[in-house]
This record gives structure tokens, sequence and C-alpha cells, in this order.
């Protein structure tokens, strides 16, 4: 139980330093940390599949990617950097108060989660389940790959041409 | 036989990028537009399929849980109109044969979307397909790259992504409670454990997430900018079908036949529903961009169909579907106009127009008429469902929510006299002498989406009785 | 199929109107012969149907509104006497009418409220007689508007008094089915408790103001001077009080239990009395023709409603009598004041005199009509009246001094306006004066015979039409026509006749003129002050009314000032902070929209768990 809280802890930071760190390479990095850690969590709660996906896919792929463009732009000079920051922690200089204050009230007002949770269903064969039970999800997948392939044509790929 | 309608366009979108693209470049415009009268026929005739054909086969192939109803064939109905129309719109505006034929792609897919979501039995699929559409209206709200355009899209990723949070979260909680994430699972699983916090925590999540893709007050924000920075035709497409598909539909889909109506959350929804319509439509009075104005109204309708839905009676029901259809029609009309406005006066400015009924009379009429409707002025169809809405409001004993809906027709009639006198009415201005009317592309839809407005609203005891009521009693039993 | 019949009484003289109206205006007598035909066969009708008894219903709307007719001896009797007027009056108007303006509206409304009064009459459900009701108020109002200059507002005077009576009257209706279950007139009787009352008079109110009592009475004097003189004839001084009669006759016979010991009756006297009086002397001073037989009009109305209010056989009877009588002599001074008017071109009295030796078949049909209407023996008029005094003297001597004063200065007014009109020395302009064409002395002759016959033969009326009315059980076996019985009567009548000649005389000799007959009354202390008050209107409760309405819209205006600053200032001032408001939240920034979404779903959630 405090493994699991440390983790979360570390989780929520990762995701912070990824959003407010200076440089995008560092915030490249704060996200493929955020997916380890979000791995771990998988793991400890017994899905190994869906660890080894998030672990491959978007510690591994997604942060290569991201990596390899960042370092193709060129990066804010160090005074806008300094700026962009102050201009940043101005803007959310009330949001840690008002999640306390928002977790304080949540927690003023007792909740009874008093739930009958149905037996949990023995693990079924992920193939099996995936194309039986879940097909109409994976082939919605696809079309989103689909419609993020067009995203990438239709506004960058015709970037280029019009800067050309 | 349901699958085809998301099979359809997306196997065009595949064939037509892979063989064939050449070809397709020229003709894709023709293909969409056979698909999207196929629809409408479907939805009107649905008896009209033949099982024996080649679709059929391949329909089969897949083995996809889907289910339609009535109110399905209506959201059919509007999805293959407003497609239709976009489409023509896209011939008329986008004028690259490349653009174009991107833009016909992603309308394809987005198409294939919005089927998917009124047609499927399972929440988890219906977050997927959610993610489609909301995917595919990215990247067609910065199609044409303006920085406006960016920004409304950004704004769009950024609360879309918070709704699709919320959704996710919802899922997850139901799917601890019921075990199973298909519709029926959910909602028999849920008798189990009524008025259980955590189950109302997550219901009110996801249809916290739904108020966001609905664009409701106050969750909002992203709506205006998106709205009114997209081209003309996404425009069209995101007011008429998009948000209401994905937002309006699916909360009552969600609402009525997985949740079940609970009185606080039916409290909610009229509490949403009343001030969208009030506080929308006072915004939309102080607006002097034309589209923005149509954005807010489209909040504050938006916010009828919710508090007709929140009212929870069968009426009620009955009335929020008709008037989503209306409301489709109306405001797809309005945003084709805005289209021609700003492709012939070069503006959407509305203190840099004025005058244009003189030289655009079909734009100008029908405008008027769209306004009128959705004022809900007799014998226009808006003003049936605004009708209905406002006496199951009555009749369930919700007196102020009732007189708030008549308060925002005054409203809605004040900002929509506010538009016409700016933009039809009044003197023509001088750099505008030689304005003309639209071309085919933009009359086309006008006078279609106009007749269907005028025609509903003079068959309305007909509507009602073989198309709106048969609707809630799906719904009501 | 003999049913059926019942509905061409209305649906003859519609039709006739109705193509009366589409004729083209150019198109010569075509109009009058569709009218002429259309009211001879209606006259053929209801003769026709004298006598007997007919039922017909049509299923029509439900809720207890089926549209049913029924005709039996009071009704027929009505239509029947409608049906002679209206043909009568619609040859005199052939001639009359020639040459004016609006000719086929004339003859459209004339029919159409031929049509409709038959309806109302006929009518055996109180909704589907309120229908017929309220249209001969309509046809009413036009008839008065085609008169000319001025008499549109006089249409709008009368359409308001007879509407807000008839809408005391859709209120006793109201009120009378809810009373009795039932709209069907034949099966309602309700006792005289509070409710019932109250519906009596809200359904007599109705029937007064049709008929013209007073405080209903203002428009008719307007009118007279206003509008058509056939509609005067046909309408005020016939039809209406027909009609009228008949729903008072009706309500107090059989819808409810009118008798001698309930307080309604007083109130019918009273009323009756003091139309007799107030009219009588208003219509004393009159330097009008029309005008003066217009308040005539309203006058004789006073004894109908003493007549039937002493709920007394021998007053009822007496009444209804009157009302017949009424309708003959008064129309028949109508037609002559039409006759005069179209042959001197005038009918102000001071520019009249001495037309007897010119239009000697006018004059006399005055004479007899003047007669009857002042009660001489042996004219109708002198036997009606003879039975309402019976019973005005057996309810108590008030009543009956009220009806022997109003009959004096009717004798004496009659004799002021024969004298001034038909005697004396003519004018020069009036020398060259004919007699009236053939086709408007006819109807004249006619009703002065009628009156003359039915003085003589008064039993022929009385036995026939009116007796029936009642029915043996109330009569008792008494019969009432024939000379009256009481002697009494009839000798202070004599008298009071005498004294109103003697009085012309006086006046005559006194001021030199039959028009100044009656100055020293108009001009006696204490009266003149009244009389200039009422010549000023200021007795007529629709000025009254106008004056109060002013006052209350000057109030109301004051108000609305003060309403349209809230709407004119204050709403849109309000909606423009609003709108300004909601503008400049509307900051662009996405993180604030983001906020008010996570804020919303907060209290979202706080809301939903406070409330399980």
């Amino acid at each position: 139980m405090f493994l699991n809280i440390i983790i979360l802890v570390a989780l929520v930071l990762a995701s912070l330093w990824t959003v407010m760190t200076r440089s995008l390479l560092r915030s490249g990095i704060g996200l493929a940390l955020t997916s380890v850690i979000l791995a771990i969590i998988m793991f400890r709660l017994a899905s190994p599949l869906a660890a080894v996906f998030e672990l491959s896919v978007c510690a591994g792929l997604i942060s290569v990617l991201f990596v390899s463009v960042i370092s193709l732009t060129q990066p804010y000079s160090q005074k806008e950097i300094i700026e962009r920051m102050k201009l940043m922690l101005v803007r959310f200089r009330l949001l840690p108060f008002i999640i306390l204050g928002l977790g304080l009230i949540l927690l003023l007002i007792k909740v009874n989660f008093d739930l009958i949770l149905p037996i949990p269903e023995t693990e079924r064969n992920v193939r099996n389940l995936l194309w039986n039970f879940r097909q109409l999800d994976l082939f919605g997948q696809i079309i989103i790959l689909l419609a993020g392939a067009f995203a990438v044509v239709i506004l960058f790929k015709e970037m280029r041409k019009n800067v050309r | 036989m349901y699958s085809a309608l998301i099979l359809k366009p997306f196997f065009c979108v595949l064939i037509m990028n892979m063989f064939l693209k050449g070809w397709a470049k020229k003709t894709a415009l023709w293909v969409a537009l056979l698909l999207s009268v196929a629809q409408i026929i479907f939805a009107i005739f649905p008896e009209t399929y033949h099982q024996s054909s080649f679709i059929y086969v391949i329909s089969n192939f897949f083995k996809f849980d889907l289910a339609a109803d009535n109110i399905t064939r209506v959201l059919l109905l509007c999805i293959g109109i407003v497609f239709f129309v976009t489409i023509i719109l896209a011939k008329q505006m986008i004028k690259d044969d490349d653009r174009r034929f991107n833009f016909i792609n992603l309308l394809l897919i987005i198409v294939s979307g919005l089927n998917g979501v009124v047609l499927v039995t399972d929440i988890f699929s219906l977050y997927v397909f959610l993610e489609i559409v909301a995917v595919g209206s990215f990247v067609l709200i910065a199609f044409n790259k303006e920085m406006l355009a960016l920004e409304g899209a950004f704004k769009y990723i950024i609360l879309s992504s918070v709704a699709s949070i919320m959704m996710l979260t919802a899922i997850a909680l139901l799917l601890l409670v019921s075990g199973s994430t298909s519709f029926s699972a959910i909602s028999a699983s849920l008798l189990y454990s009524t008025y259980n916090p955590l189950i109302m925590i997550a219901m009110i999540t996801f249809i916290c997430g739904l108020f966001i893709k609905a664009g409701l007050m106050p969750f909002h924000g992203w709506l205006p900018d998106a709205y009114t920075a997209a081209p003309g035709p996404v425009s069209v497409l995101l007011a008429g079908v998009v948000t209401k598909t994905v937002g309006v539909y699916t909360l009552m889909r969600i609402v009525i036949s997985v949740f079940g109506l609970y009185l606080p959350i039916q409290k909610i929804l009229m509490f949403v529903g009343a001030s969208s319509i009030i506080f929308a439509a006072l915004a939309a009075l102080g607006q002097t961009d034309f589209k923005r104005m149509l954005s807010f109204s489209s909040i504050s309708q938006v916010g009828y169909i919710v508090l007709g839905l929140g009212c929870g009676t069968t009426l009620g029901i009955a009335g929020a579907l008709f008037h989503l259809f209306n409301h489709t029609i109306f405001k797809s009309l309005l945003f084709v106009n805005a289209a021609t406005v700003e492709a012939q006066a070069g503006t959407r400015d509305m203190q840099k127009l004025g005058g244009l009924s003189a030289k655009m009379p079909i734009t100008g009429f029908s405008s008027v008429l769209a306004s009128l409707s959705a004022a809900g002025i007799p014998p226009l169809a808006g003003f049936w469902s605004k009708l209905i809405i406002v006496i199951a409001l009555w009749l369930s004993g919700n007196y102020i929510y009732a007189i708030i809906a008549v308060m925002g027709s005054v409203l809605t009639l004040a900002y929509f006299l506010s538009l016409q006198r700016m933009v039809f009415f009044g003197k023509l201005r001088e750099d505008l002498m030689n304005i003309k009317e639209g071309g085919l592309g933009f009359m086309i839809p006008t006078v279609l989406l106009a007749v269907i407005t005028v025609g509903a609203g003079l068959a309305f005891p007909y509507l009602l009785n073989t198309f709106i009521l048969p609707v809630s009693s799906i719904f009501g039993g | 199929m003999t049913d059926k019949i019942l509905l061409l009484p209305i649906i003859i003289p519609l039709l006739g109107g109705l193509l009366a109206l589409l004729t083209p205006k150019k198109s010569g007598a075509l109009k009058e012969g569709i009218s002429l035909i259309a009211v001879l066969l209606n006259l053929v009708v209801t003769f026709s149907l004298f006598k007997s008894n007919l039922y017909y219903a049509l299923p029509w709307v439900g809720f207890g509104l089926e549209f049913s007719l029924r005709l039996y001896h009071f009704s027929a009797f009505i239509i029947s006497a409608s049906a002679f007027f209206g043909f009568l009056i619609m040859f005199y108007s052939v001639v009359f009418m020639r040459g004016k303006q609006f000719l086929n509206q004339f003859y459209a409304y004339f029919l159409i409220t031929l049509a409709f009064i038959n309806g109302a009459v006929l009518a055996d459900n109180l909704v589907i007689m309120l229908f017929f009701w309220e249209g001969s108020l309509a046809a009413l109002f036009g008839l008065i508007a085609i008169g000319g200059k001025g008499a549109f507002k006089t249409a709008t005077k009368a359409f308001i008094i007879l509407g807000i009576t008839d809408l005391c009257m859709m209120f006793g209706i109201a009120l009378t089915g809810q009373l009795a279950g039932t709209l069907t007139i034949s099966n309602i009787n309700l006792p005289l408790n509070l409710l019932g009352s109250l519906a009596f008079i809200l359904l007599m109110v109705g029937a007064i103001s049709k008929a013209g009592s007073m405080p209903f009475h203002s428009w008719i004097p307007d009118a007279a001077v206003d509008s058509p003189l056939p509609f005067m004839a046909f309408m005020p001084a016939a039809l209406e009080k027909l009609l009228g009669i008949y729903l008072l006759t009706r309500i107090s016979l059989d819808l409810f239990k009118l008798n001698p010991h309930t307080w309604i009756s007083i109130m019918l006297m009273t009323i009756g009395s003091i139309t007799i009086i107030l009219a009588v002397m208003m219509a004393l001073i009159q330097k009008d023709y029309k005008k003066l037989l217009s308040y005539h009009a309203i006058s004789q109305v006073g004894y109908m409603i003493l007549g039937i209010g002493t709920a007394l056989p021998v007053g009822i009877i007496g009444g209804l009598f009157h009302m017949v009588n009424n309708a003959l002599y008064k129309s028949c001074l109508f037609l002559t004041g039409g006759a005069v008017e179209k042959e001197a071109g005038s009918t102000d009295l001071a520019k009249l005199g001495g037309l007897r030796k010119n239009m000697p078949i006018t004059f006399v049909c005055f004479a007899v009509a003047a007669l009857a209407i002042s009660g001489v023996p042996p004219f109708n008029g002198f036997f009606s009246k003879e039975l309402i005094y019976d019973g005005a003297l057996e309810r108590g001597w008030i009543f009956y001094l009220a009806a022997i004063v109003g009959s004096f200065l009717t004798a004496a007014s009659f004799l002021k306006l024969g004298h001034a009109a038909f005697l004396g020395k003519i004018s020069d302009e009036n020398k060259n004066v004919k007699e009236a064409p053939l086709a408007m002395l006819l109807p004249m002759i006619v009703i002065a015979l009628t009156c003359i016959i039915f003085g003589v033969f008064n039993i022929l009326p009385i036995k026939n039409f009116i007796q029936p009315i009642l029915g043996e059980a109330r009569l008792g076996g008494h019969n009432f026509y024939g000379l009256p019985t009481n002697i009494f009567l009839v000798v202070v009548t004599l008298i009071v006749l005498a004294a109103a000649l003697l009085n012309h005389l006086f006046g005559v000799k006194r001021y030199g003129s039959g028009l100044k007959a009656v100055d020293h009354i108009h001009y006696a202390p204490g009266l003149s002050w009244i009389y200039n008050k009422a010549e000023g209107r200021f007795f007529d409760p629709y000025e009254i009314g106008l004056n109060l309405v002013n006052v209350i819209s000057r109030v109301g205006y004051g108000i609305d000032r003060g309403i349209d600053w809230i709407y004119d200032k204050f709403t849109v001032n309000l909606t423009l902070a609003l709108t300004g408001g909601i503008r400049k939240l509307h900051t662009g920034n996405f993180s604030v929209y983001l906020a008010w979404s996570l804020l919303g779903m907060f209290f979202v959630i706080l809301f939903l768990l406070r409330s399980i």
C-alpha cells in the first residue's frame, strides 16, 4: 500500500515535470519517465500485457519519435525560456491551493463507498478476447490511426509544400 | 446490416487511397455524395436494404454488436443530411483537388465514426468512436491552418481530452461494478446498487465529459472558438451533427438506456440546460461575429434539448429529440448562410455588413426562416419542438424551468433579430454594392434545408404521430 | 326528412345574403330580385310551418352541444312575424335604397340578419342560440356602418354596448348550463335561488339590451340618425324587439320559474317603468322625426318588460301582445319617416310641416300608427296597454302610475310630431313634394291595416298566437281577448288621452307652433337642466364608460411609462451589462475554459453527493 502511494506520487511528479520543464527535450524525456512509472503500476496491478505495451510503445517508440523531432527544431533562447517560465508560474500559482482546497472539501464530505462488486472474471486469452469480443474497438482504433495519418498529411505535409 | 454504415465510408477511404488515388482525386466527391444519399434513404426507408448485396456479405464478416431503433434513425437521417450539405459546400469552397480529396477522406472517417457512435451498444466502443470523431474534427477545424483555426483546434483538443479522461474514468468505475462494458450489462448491474455514491460519481463524471463534448455552459469554452475558426463546411458539420451526436445524442442514450433517470441527475441536467439557454443567449446577444453568434446560439439551443431530456417524461424526451432534429436543420442552414455571406462579402463581422437581403434574396429569406424556427415562431418546426418541451416541463411541475425556456425563446428572437437587422436588412453598404448571390453550391443546401425547416413545421402533426411519439415510447418503456 | 325543413328559414336568407353580396355592383336589379325572392321564400316557408311542432337535432361537437332546432307555437310565431316584417321592409327598401351606396352589403346584411334571427329563435340549445345571437350582432354592425359619415362610430358604439351585454349573456349561459346540467333549452327549468337569479339577470341583460331597454339603449338614437332608415324599421323597431322579448319571455316562463313573489319580478318592473318614463321624456323634446321615433322604440320596450315583469298572466299576455303591436306600428312609423325623408329630403321637424296634402296616404298611415302607439281605442295599442295596466296595477300603483304617465307623454309627443310634420303650414321648398312610390306605400298600408285588424279583432292574435305561449295551465281558463274588462282603467286611459290633447292644444296656443307644443315641459324649472345634460349625453352609460375608460387609460399611461422604462431602459441595460460581463469572461484563454469545466464538474459532483 505504502509502495503504491510512493509510486503514484512519483507519477504525479514526473508528469508535472513534463509539463513544467523549460525545454522540449526534457519534456519528452519526462513523458518517457511517466510512461515507465505507469508501466510499473500496471505490473503491480497484475496486467503484464498492458505494461509491456505501455513500455514498448509509449516509453520506447513515441519517446524516440519525440526526441528525434525535437532535435530538429530550433530551441528558444535562454531569455525567452525564463520569461515563459515566469509566465507559467504566474498563471499556475493558484493551482496547488485550488487542488488542496478541493481535496479538503471532498475529504469533509464523508462519502460511503460500499459496493457489492461482482466476482472478477478469470483471465481470458487476450487474442481471443480482442477478436471475438472487442472487434469493433479494434476496428475503431484502426480508423483513429487512419485519421491520425490524415492529420499528418494535412497539417504537416501540406505545410511543407506551402513553405517550399 | 447496420455495420455497413460504418464500414462503407471506411472502405471507401481505404480503396480510394490505396488503389485509385489518381482517379479518386476527381471523383471522391461524387462517391461521398452517393454515400450520403444512400444514408439518407436508408434512414428514411430502412427496409430498402437488400440483404443479398455484396456489402451485406462483407458486413457479416465482422461481428459488430450494433443496434438501432427509431431514435437512431432520426440521428442517421441528420447525419446523412448534413453530410450531403457539407460535401456540396466543400465542392464550392475548396477549389484545390488535393485538399478537397483530403477533406473528403476525413469527412468520410468522421461520418463512419458518427454512425458508430449512434449504433454501438457498448460503452467502451462508444468511447472509441467518440475519439474517432474528435480526432477527425481537430484536423478539420485546423484545415486551413490559419492561426485562429489552430488555436480553436487546440482548445478543442485540450477540452476534449479532458472529457475523454472523465469518460474513461467513468468507464473504468462502471467496469469495476458490472464486469462488462455493454449497455445492457451495465444497466442490469446498476439495478442492484442504486444510489451508491461511487456509481453516481461515475455516472456524473461520464455525463460531465459529455457536457464538454456537447458544449454546455459552463463546459463550453472550446465551442465558440472552434466553430468560429473552422472553415465553412466544417462549421456546418460541427454545429449540425458532430456536437449533437457526440454530446447530446450520447447523453440521451446513456442517461436513458444505460444509467436510467435518477432525480439528482435530472436536476443537474435541467439546471445545466437552463443555464446554457440563458447565459449562452445573453452571450450571443453581444456578439458581432456572424459565426460566433451562431455558436453561442447553438449552445443555447442544446440547452433546450438537455432541458427536455432532464424533464424525464416521455413527452419531454420526444420534444428533446424533435428539437435535436430541428436544431440540426436550422443551425446547419444558418451556418451555410454564414459561409455564403463570408464567401461573398469577404467578412463575417456583422458591423461591416448590412442590407444583404436586397442582393442575396435566397440567403436572406432562408436565414429569416431559420432564425424564426430557432426562436420558436409558428408554424416553423422549431416552434413545435420548443412547445413540446415547455409543455412537458409544465406538466412535470417544473414551472420555473418552463418559464426560463420561454424567456430563452424571447432572447433567441432578440439576438436573431439583431443578426438579421445587421446582416440582411437595413441599408446596403457602399462597399457591398456589387455583391452577388452565392453559387449553386451554396444555394442547393440552403434551399434544401429551408424546405425541410418549413416542411417539418407544416407536417408536424404527421411527424409527431408517426415519428416522434413512437420514439419516445421506446425510451419511456 | 320533414325535420330538415327547419333548416330552411336559416339557409334561405343566408344563401340569399351571400348571393346578394356576390352579385356584381352593376348588375342592376339582380340583387334586389335575389333578396326579394329570398324573403318571399322565407315568408312562405315560415307561414307553411306555422302550427306545426318540429324538432331537428344534428350531433355536433359533443360535450352536450348539439345543433338542435325546435319549432313550436312561440318560435313559429316569432319567425313568422319576422318573416312578415322582413318581407315588407325589403319590399320598401328596394325603392328606398335605390341609388345608395353599399347596396350589396345592405341586402346581404339584411338577409343574414334575418337568417341569424331565425336561427336564434329556433335554436334549442343555448350555445347554438348564442352563436346566432352574436352573428346577428356582427350583421348589425355592418348594417349601421354602411350608413355613411359618422356611422362607423355609431356602429362601434352599438357593437361595444351589445358586445358587453352579450358577454354577460355568455356568462349567463355558462352558469345556466352549469346549474341545469344541460344546455338544451327545452330541458331547463331552474328555481330562482341565489345562483339562479344571477344566471337570470345575466341572461336578462342580454335579452333586454337586444330589445333596446335602458340602460343599454344609447346607440339607438345615434343609429337613427346615421344608419339607413329601413334598418331602423327592421332592426330596433321590429326584429330586435321580437328577439329580445322572445328571449326574455323564454327565460321568464320556461328556463326559470319567475313568479310575482320574487325580487327579480320587481326589478324587471322597475327597469320597465324607468325605461318608459325616461325614454319618452327624451322623445318628447326631439326635433327630428327619426330620432323622436327612436326614443319611442326604447320607451315601448319598457311596457313589454313591465308587462312580463309582472309575472301575471294578464301582464305577460299584455307584454307579448304589445311586442307584436309595437313591431307593427313602430315599423310603420319608421317607414312613414322614410317616405318623408325620401320625398321631402329631410327629417328635421323644423323644415317639415303641412305634408298632409302632399302625402295623404302616408299621413293616414302615420295617423293610424300614431293613434295605435298612443293607446287610442280601437287600435291595437290600446288593448295591449290595457292588459299591461291591469297587470301593473295589481302589482303596485307606482308601476301603473309610471305606465300611465308614459302613455300621457307618448300621446303628447305624437301629437307634436304629427302636428309638426303633417299639419300646419307647408314651407316653400316642400311645395312640390309628391306622394311616395307605391312600393313604399304598400308596406305601410299593410301594416297600418294590420294595426287596425289586431285592434278591432284582437281575438285573432291573442287567441291564436299569444295565449298558447303561456299554456292552459297558466291561463287558468281565462281569456284575455275582447274588450277590456276593467272599466276603471279604460276611463283613466281616456282621461289621460284627453289630457294629452288638451296639453297639446295649450302648447300650440301658447307657442304658436306644433313643433313647440311641449316646450313648457321641456323648459319647465328643474327639467330643463336635466334635459340639457341628457342632450349633452351626460347620462349616456356609453359616454360615461368612455370617460371612465379615459381616466383609466390616463392612469394606465402613467403605469405604462413606468413599464416602458423597465422594458426600454432597465431590461436593455441589464441585458447589455450581463452580455458584456459574459463577454469579458470569455478571455479566449483555454486554461480559463478548462478551469470552468473542472469547477463545473466539481460542483455537479458536490451537488450529487449532497442530494444522495
